[in-house]
């Protein structure tokens, strides 16, 4: 038998951490267990690296092609170029073809490999290099992705402290824990797995599973979900789930299934190039094939109708669609970044400027999170010398506590620097409050139960009389209790700064709805809504109501959804977009999010979607103006009237020219 | 304990007991982790070594041949300068690839044995049984082991890929930098044996080869802890055998 604290301890000196980070990051080479930490770095972003060293050989080959004597050593870059950004290219597309898979990446590499057969093995080679940088981009993006599901996997324990039949402790993974299994849940731990308490009583925090920030009290009977996070005493637990089928396991099911349905617009573009690169294959081929049928033109030969076919299919490469969407998307998401706006994927911002309507959470995301003291007031009158000393005796006994009612009488003490008295015989309940004696004078702070519990029963039904009103207000109360004086003390959580001011110009300039989803109570979110002005608003909300309202709006309206907790996560991956505040969110929101505000600052939305909807009118324009120059490039290349080299010309200009328009996007 | 339907099922064992799988296991493991062709250890300085020692006896061969054919000394130089060049860019390249190839193969194997200890948490812990028994663990305190490795999931992961396996983790250096040492390897030996040939035409390059053939027998010997007389002796033993052979049948070739 072995007790849990002699286990904690790993036998081994390097990190077991090293296997959750490579499987959780999709076995990225980076993490790989086996690579020496000093060594790992020669791998990062190695796709980027390598199309940038493509880019740059290319661009030498390109200058030396001027020079006679240059061109053999512009051939032998060019091969190099073709190596470094081909070769992936090649390996790709033969692995499509074998699985039957006909897409725009096999459409660019024959167009690019072909190009050498009729000389033009510069354009070949600038196609693979737009390609392998696009590509690398991508990696990138889904790199960022990729960390989403294993940053959820870390919140959750993987093993618990069984208490055997002997009363004995041991650890065991999660995974081999069954139901009915006794466990110990001990101050400050993770609770591993949903139960019943059976035995004590403590605040669990659960603001990563409902956003809820202020802690509840947990004692016999209770449920108790994993994921949440026990603050106090010690908690014998009864499992009630096994692992797989905890509240967390749901949470992870719901991101996944989320992140899976989301990308519709990816999905349309997918089916877009793979339609077009059929087409365009198919309609090589068959020019090659039957033009001398049609027209009198050979089939081999510089006017042959298999040279004619490749320079079609040269020319219908989608060298400036390509480029179009990317370069707008880049630029504005380079200006996004200075803004101190991280965006997962610039295609977000298309989905951004289609959202009708804007879903906002509300611990953390339009409130700070953080409770101010709003007042003290004696249940039966007091006079201002009796509520200044109750506040020196509240911020006395919450001063070494750290549930977030305590963290705001001690900033309130500190602000108007009360004195701070002596307490002996300092007690703590977990779960229900604190007690000391202020001299002779016995004194106790906590939940109105609590409190209720040490007066009178008169006094006692008097004081809940009186929470009524401040409850129906959405205020939090914690009650003091001196002698037998008896003080509410209300707290409410804060507005944070500029977000009255945002709210009515995404309503009035930019024409949006705006809603407010939250897991708080009631009373919390309609004092918030109706403060800011939001006339809809849903409270109560578990992390599956949350998502199944913003599924709705998501399919119905374009949604965009503003959040920051773990229980947003889900909703966070399924709305149109997910918007995450990145100082205050949790791992599992941020990695869910589309867009990250980097500094929390809300008022930059307005900018933001401004920024969207002009990035969506210029990839409109790229999108127009490269189909123009593949028509006007490629049915003449086809029919012989436009020379092969005017019509690289004219592809390549018209690269340059959505290059050149999607810059305009730099602008602030 | 195993809470997995099917678990003592034998597709996983494939009719053989815990200790059989075992060994099959750690014969996969070395498998998975030993170099296909090339270095005596991988590591960009061992890598370094034997692609100088490859590119000194690549260069000596040539040498002997183009001076049988009777090509003027600046032709040979030349030509083997050019030789050095797409060599220099071969031996980097394998050594990257080797190395890929190799870790490519860890890793299978690793997510292999992830599957392993989450679908068949039963048969991992009796493989365990048998590891640690074998160690002489027995009874109570041998259960208590299986207890403490099988409580969590990472450290299980570690002893199986460690022991079973026999693996060793964040061992390997980057595919990039062993390719690195190769190229530095062969770039040195190219500059040694082309300069030994440009200051003395004649023989020269046999001398400059058969150097770097003993110095980077030597470094490999030290990296891998092997005796450096008998590495150097060897291998410019070995290098002037293969000198040996293209020399003295060359004159059947001219007649």
């Amino acid at each position: 038998m072995t007790s849990c604290c002699t286990i904690s301890s790993s036998p081994h000196s390097k990190d077991p951490v090293v296997f959750d980070e490579y499987f959780g990051l999709g076995k990225e080479e980076t993490v790989s267990p086996f690579i020496t930490p000093a060594t790992r770095h020669w791998g990062a972003n190695l796709t980027l690296k390598s199309s940038a060293i493509a880019a740059g050989l290319l661009i030498l080959a390109f200058a030396l092609s001027f020079f006679s004597s240059g061109i053999p050593l512009s051939n032998l870059l060019l091969a190099a170029v073709y190596f470094i950004a081909g070769v992936p290219s090649l390996i790709e597309a033969i692995e499509d073809l074998l699985s039957l898979e006909i897409n725009i990446d096999i459409l660019m590499t024959l167009a690019a490999f072909s190009s050498v057969l009729i000389g033009s093995g510069m354009e070949g080679a600038l196609l693979l290099v737009l390609f392998a940088l696009s590509g690398s981009m991508e990696d990138f993006v889904t790199a960022k992705a990729k960390g989403d599901i294993s940053s959820l996997h870390k919140l959750s324990p993987t093993k618990a402290c069984v208490i055997e039949s002997d009363g004995t402790l041991i650890e065991r993974s999660i995974r081999d824990i069954e139901i009915d299994t006794i466990i110990l849940v001990k101050s400050g731990q993770v609770v591993p797995l949903d139960g019943v308490v059976i035995e004590g009583t403590s605040s669990v925090n659960l603001v990563h599973l409902t956003g809820e920030s202020v802690p509840v009290t947990r004692g016999v009977g209770d449920e108790v979900p994993a994921g949440g996070r026990n603050l106090e005493g010690a908690l014998t637990v009864k499992v009630t789930r096994t692992s797989a089928d905890s509240t967390l396991a749901r949470i992870i099911q719901l991101v996944t299934q989320a992140q899976e349905e989301r990308p519709r617009l990816q999905r349309w573009f997918d089916k877009l190039s793979k339609s077009y690169a059929i087409t365009i294959i198919l309609l090589s081929a068959f020019f090659a094939a039957t033009l001398p049928w049609f027209i009198d033109t050979p089939y081999l030969g510089i006017e042959g109708s298999i040279y004619r076919a490749l320079a079609f299919l040269i020319a219908a490469s989608p060298c400036a669609l390509i480029i179009a969407i990317p370069i707008a998307y880049l630029s504005a998401v380079g200006v996004c970044a200075r803004q101190g706006i991280l965006l997962k994927g610039g295609i977000t911002l298309d989905a951004l400027a289609r959202c009708n309507v804007l879903a906002f959470d509300k611990t953390g995301t339009l409130t700070s999170g953080d409770l101010a003291l709003q007042a003290i007031e004696g249940v039966n009158g007091a006079s201002a010398e009796e509520l200044k000393q109750a506040l020196t005796i509240a911020y006395a006994l919450e001063k070494n506590a750290v549930h977030p009612i305590a963290k705001a009488i001690v900033t309130y003490g500190q602000a108007h620097q009360l004195p701070v008295v002596s307490l002996k015989e300092f007690q703590a309940m977990p779960g229900h409050g604190l007690s000391a004696l202020a001299g002779d004078l016995p004194v106790y702070i906590g939940l109105p139960n609590y409190i209720a519990s040490k007066i009178s029963a008169a006094s006692a039904e008097e004081l809940m009389r009186k929470l009524i009103e401040p409850q129906e207000r959405g205020e939090l109360i914690a009650v003091l209790l001196i002698g037998q004086k008896v003080f509410l003390l209300r707290f409410l959580d804060t507005i944070r700064p500029y977000v009255r001011s945002t709210l009515d110009e995404l309503r009035h300039q930019l024409g949006l709805r705006l809603v407010m989803l939250t897991g708080d109570h009631e009373n919390s979110a309609k004092r918030i809504a109706y403060e800011l002005g939001i006339k809809e608003y849903h409270a109560d909300l578990r992390p599956e109501d949350k998502l199944r309202y913003v599924s709705r709006l998501a399919e119905t309206e374009g949604l965009a959804m503003i959040g920051d907790g773990v229980n947003d996560a889900p909703a966070l991956a399924r709305a149109t977009v997910g918007i995450c505040m990145g100082e205050v969110g949790s791992t599992a929101a941020i990695d869910a999010a589309d867009v990250v505000l980097l500094h929390d600052k809300i008022e930059l939305l307005t900018w933001l979607i401004k920024k969207a909807r002009q990035t969506q009118k210029i990839v409109k324009q790229n999108l127009t103006l490269a189909a123009i120059v593949i028509l006007a490039a490629s049915i003449p290349a086809l029919a012989g009237f436009v020379p092969l080299w005017l019509a690289v010309v004219m592809h390549e200009g018209g690269t340059v020219l959505v290059g050149l328009n999607g810059l305009r996007l730099l602008r602030r | 304990m195993s809470t997995e339907p099917g678990g003592d099922s034998p597709a996983h064992f494939k009719g053989k007991d815990a200790i059989g799988h075992v060994a099959e296991a750690q014969a996969r493991g070395l498998i998975a982790s030993a170099e296909i062709h090339g270095t005596e250890t991988p590591g960009h300085i061992s890598a370094g070594a034997d692609a100088a020692r490859e590119t000194a006896v690549a260069l000596l061969l040539f040498w002997t041949i183009l001076s049988a054919l009777q090509a003027p000394p600046p032709a040979i130089a030349l030509t083997l300068s050019l030789f050095a060049f797409g060599w220099l860019t071969w031996k980097c390249g394998r050594s990257a690839w080797l190395g890929w190839s190799r870790l490519e193969r860890l890793h299978r194997v690793l997510g292999q044995e992830k599957w392993e200890i989450e679908h068949h948490r039963s048969q991992e812990r009796s493989e365990l049984k048998e590891l640690y028994a074998a160690k002489g663990f027995e009874g109570k305190l041998l259960e208590d082991v299986l207890d403490v490795l099988m409580a969590d999931d990472n450290r299980l992961l570690r002893v199986m890929v460690e022991e079973e396996l026999g693996l060793s983790l964040e061992s390997h250096e980057h595919p990039l930098k062993q390719a690195f040492g190769a190229l530095i390897g062969t770039l040195i030996a190219s500059l040694f044996c082309i300069s030994g040939l440009l200051v003395f035409p004649s023989y020269g390059i046999i001398a400059s080869s058969l150097i770097v053939i003993g110095i980077a027998g030597a470094v490999s010997a030290k990296y891998a802890d092997n005796r450096w007389i008998p590495a150097i002796v060897w291998n410019m033993g070995l290098g002037a055998l293969a000198f040996g052979c293209v020399y003295f049948l060359l004159d059947y070739l001219q007649g």
